[in-house]
């Protein structure tokens, strides 16, 4: 018999869910229940379990996500990962990270460098923040979208020196244009292999002749800048290693993390380029973060439980108080629905809905990010989101969909259920959701025209599952299923 | 320990990205080569380059015939091209795992006919990926996600079936191509069981050859297949971005990664744009890699093979290998 947990448990677990993850099915959300909010927030920091993703499999069939060059086979590659993955807070964070440090394909052409940066920000984007940037630091995918590769010893390119300060660590205001210079000279060298060839490829935007090149990091000594810089206050032969480490102590960087991290998990803040002008929403969840980064030397897992076990997180009113972005209604849409075990060309249209939603993954539109928060909604792109899920949900089939007929079934207990109980008992599953009055007497009257739901013989029962679907695909439909 | 009695020797590649359309291919599958010399390429390509799904044809001298087929679903169309064989008569058989069915092609490229049904009963199949003509012209097909071989009429009869979902012997998981020697013997790549099984024409179970591993005479996830008529295996070991030569007893010869220099349409690409040409002159093609993943050290290296999916064996013995992800083909000569 399993355990019944409060209607406040199941609706703060289900929040940590949302946030940290996709949202769960059933059978996640009852085991997490099973083993407690901390223990839960715990294991998404520490994810033991391999991807389940069959990559050989996925690679026979859509063999486009083998080289990963265009971007709708490595969007959809991606997918795969987001909706398959057994670890969702990781694959969160390479969403959060592909977001703060925005690299797009289309400058680069071939998605697979943002594939193979993405593989960096799953390995590493819950460690030190300091092994993180500079990691980034040797990213080839960085290095040719801010053009480190023309950033030579007396000639510097400051592209890559200035974004990391203003966009990836410390924020405007926090530094001065001769930081920049300085830390561009420090950075001097630092390109990938063969950087002709692969610089002027890229600009001719060629695969030919025999398809693409992915890139390497290399150092080249020769090109650095060894003499005197000073950074920060700091002096010195500085390298790029140093730059990070005195970027890494500063006071800034957390608070300017922590915020970013509040913006993704929390709630909305103001667009970055008003930071500097503008308090956060909650200056002391800032602080808080900002001493976990300090206390454990810079870990963005600190941080990160900082913030999932803090009253601001769990409070009431944190819930469903953003807009899921593209992404995640898609994706977690697609792990309720399941069915994704073997390629399916469901991952393109996947992508697809999400690029016309405005999130187009591994395509930021600028190395600013995506905003986000309501923005993303739009008469048309709320259009594409309600079909979208509608159709994800239509085939009482697939296994998400089956399991949550199931749960249904269980709930009849051998009687029939009323309108009121299969709404409630769907609100309850998708979310739990709570509607206005309005909205749910909408519903009854929508499940009340599709007749009795009980499951007494087959055909009662294959009605019962179309009543099911149709309640779902109409539940996915309401605003609050909109928000996370 | 055994030890190749012979050596091969890199000769040439041929092939070009062609996503844009023109001469080359683009994600190949599958490959045969005629008696007059004509090779047959088939190029799956992706959705954003869909005028290139076709069978391209060219020859061992760099000519280039245009192609067969295209993408879609009516008669002589494809979606997800998979493999190719010719019969006695020369008439060319495309496998399509999209839409399960075979096309047959005459030996002028009109489209002749069509069959196929999806399903798992006798004389239907589920995601066809291998195609040979046995001794006696009747075509046997990797029914792969139905985990058996299958033998056809050439117009489509089922002859009979063999092989079920498992690890043991005679059984399968997900296979990919298939060879036959000149005794008759066959040879299917059990694709997702990482090793070959030797058969007896009418598909009694014979030997098996490898194991899971990087390490010589072992497979990752093995796809194409042919056999010398020394009865040497030439396996495609695509998982591990090589391809490994077996002798008759299933020992570990040696193996090849591919080192491709440009091709005469590559050469001319590059010569006809000045600025590429003149970044090449520093390019070093070959370098240590800070990876292990095979998968990844190709995608680097440009002379290795790229998902080398396909071998193919000539009237001479010349070894032909097809890689998907570098849309060419390497030759080597037996030296």
């Amino acid at each position: 018999m399993p355990t019944v947990h409060s209607k406040q448990d199941v609706a703060l677990m289900a929040h940590l869910l949302r946030r940290a993850g996709f949202g769960a099915t059933l059978q996640e959300l009852d085991r997490c229940l099973e083993q407690g909010y901390e223990a839960t927030v715990e294991a998404l920091l520490s994810p033991s379990a391999p991807d389940a993703v069959p990559e050989d499999l996925i690679r026979r069939y859509h063999v486009d996500q083998s080289d990963l060059r265009n971007h709708a086979a490595g969007a959809a590659y991606w997918i795969y990962r987001m909706v398959q993955t057994p670890a969702p807070l990781r694959e969160k964070m390479s969403l959060f990270w592909h977001r703060v440090f925005a690299t797009a394909a289309t400058k680069l052409i071939q998605a697979r460098m943002v594939a193979n940066q993405l593989d960096m920000f799953r390995d590493h984007g819950m460690g030190s923040f300091q092994d993180l940037l500079l990691r980034l630091s040797r990213d080839p995918a960085m290095m040719m979208w801010l053009d480190n590769q023309d950033n030579h010893k007396g000639s510097i390119n400051e592209n890559y020196g200035r974004e990391i300060l203003e966009l990836f660590s410390m924020g405007v205001g926090n530094y001065t244009e001769d930081d920049i210079k300085e830390c561009a000279r420090a950075f001097t060298g630092w390109r990938v292999v063969n950087p002709d060839y692969m610089s002027i490829r890229m600009r001719n935007n060629t695969a030919r002749p025999y398809g693409y090149i992915a890139w390497q990091f290399e150092y080249d000594d020769t090109d650095h800048d060894h003499d005197e810089k000073t950074f920060l206050g700091q002096v010195g032969d500085l390298n790029g290693e140093d730059v990070v480490a005195i970027i890494c102590r500063q006071e800034a960087t957390p608070r300017f993390i922590a915020r970013h991290l509040y913006h993704f998990f929390v709630a909305d803040e103001v667009p970055v380029p008003q930071w500097p002008h503008t308090a956060p929403r909650d200056p002391q969840a800032i602080d808080l973060m900002c001493q976990a980064y300090f206390d454990s030397n810079y870990d963005i897992s600190a941080m990160l439980r900082a913030m999932f076990n803090a009253d601001f997180f769990k409070s009431e009113a944190a819930r469903f108080a953003r807009v899921k972005s593209p992404v995640e209604m898609v994706v977690g849409t697609l792990r309720m629905a399941g069915g994704l075990e073997l390629p399916s060309t469901d991952t393109y249209a996947a992508v697809g809905v999400c690029a016309a939603m405005g999130q187009f993954p591994m395509n930021p539109p600028s190395v600013e990010g995506w905003q986000g928060g309501s923005e993303w909604i739009n008469t048309g792109a709320y259009v594409q989101r309600v079909n979208f899920a509608s159709r994800v949900l239509s085939d009482p089939g697939k296994p998400g969909i089956q399991a949550i007929i199931g749960r249904i079934r269980d709930l009849a207990n051998g009687r029939g259920l009323s309108a009121e109980e299969l709404v409630d008992a769907c609100l309850h599953i998708v979310g739990p959701l709570e509607v206005p009055d309005s909205t749910r007497d909408g519903l009854i009257e929508y499940a009340r025209s599709w007749g009795d739901v009980d499951f007494a013989d087959a055909a009662s029962t294959a009605q019962a599952e179309r009543t099911i679907v149709a309640l779902l695909q109409l539940v996915v439909t309401t605003q609050e299923y909109q928000m996370v | 320990m055994t030890t190749a009695t012979f050596r091969l020797q890199y000769s040439d590649a041929i092939g070009f990205v062609a996503d844009q359309g023109g001469r080359g291919f683009h994600l190949p599958m599958s490959m045969v080569i005629r008696g007059d010399g004509r090779i047959f390429v088939v190029s799956r390509s992706n959705t954003q380059a869909l005028d290139i799904v076709g069978i391209q044809m060219v020859t061992r001298g760099h000519e280039f015939f245009g192609q067969i087929g295209g993408y879609g679903q009516e008669p002589g169309k494809m979606i997800w091209p998979t493999a190719l064989a010719l019969d006695r008569a020369d008439n060319l058989y495309l496998a399509d795992d999209y839409l399960q069915r075979v096309t047959i092609y005459d030996r002028d490229g009109a489209v002749q006919s069509t069959w196929g049904t999806k399903g798992s009963a006798a004389g239907e199949f589920d995601g066809p990926s291998g195609l040979l003509f046995d001794a006696d012209d009747n075509l046997l097909m990797v029914d792969h996600r139905n985990h058996r071989i299958q033998k056809f009429t050439r117009d489509g009869q089922s002859l009979g079936t063999w092989g079920a979902y498992g690890d043991g012997d005679g059984q399968f998981n997900l296979p990919w191509g298939i060879a036959q020697d000149r005794q008759g013997f066959l040879y299917v790549a059990d694709w997702r069981n990482d090793r070959i099984q030797k058969f007896t024409p009418d598909g009694e179970f014979v030997a098996k050859f490898g194991a899971s591993g990087d390490g010589d005479g072992q497979f990752n996830r093995p796809s194409g297949l042919a056999v010398g008529a020394d009865g040497n295996l030439y396996v495609a070991d695509w998982g591990n971005q090589r391809v490994q030569v077996l002798d008759a007893a299933g020992n570990f010869l040696l193996q090849l990664r591919g080192e491709a220099k440009l091709s005469p349409w590559a050469q001319e690409y590059i010569a006809a744009n000045a600025d590429e040409s003149a970044a090449r002159a520093t390019y070093v093609p070959v370098f240590d890699v800070d990876t292990a993943d095979a998968n990844e050290v190709s995608a680097r290296i440009e002379p290795y093979f790229w998902d080398p999916v396909d071998v193919v064996l000539d009237d001479d013995e010349r070894v032909y290998v097809l890689e998907t992800s570098r849309h060419r083909f390497q030759v080597y000569d037996k030296v």
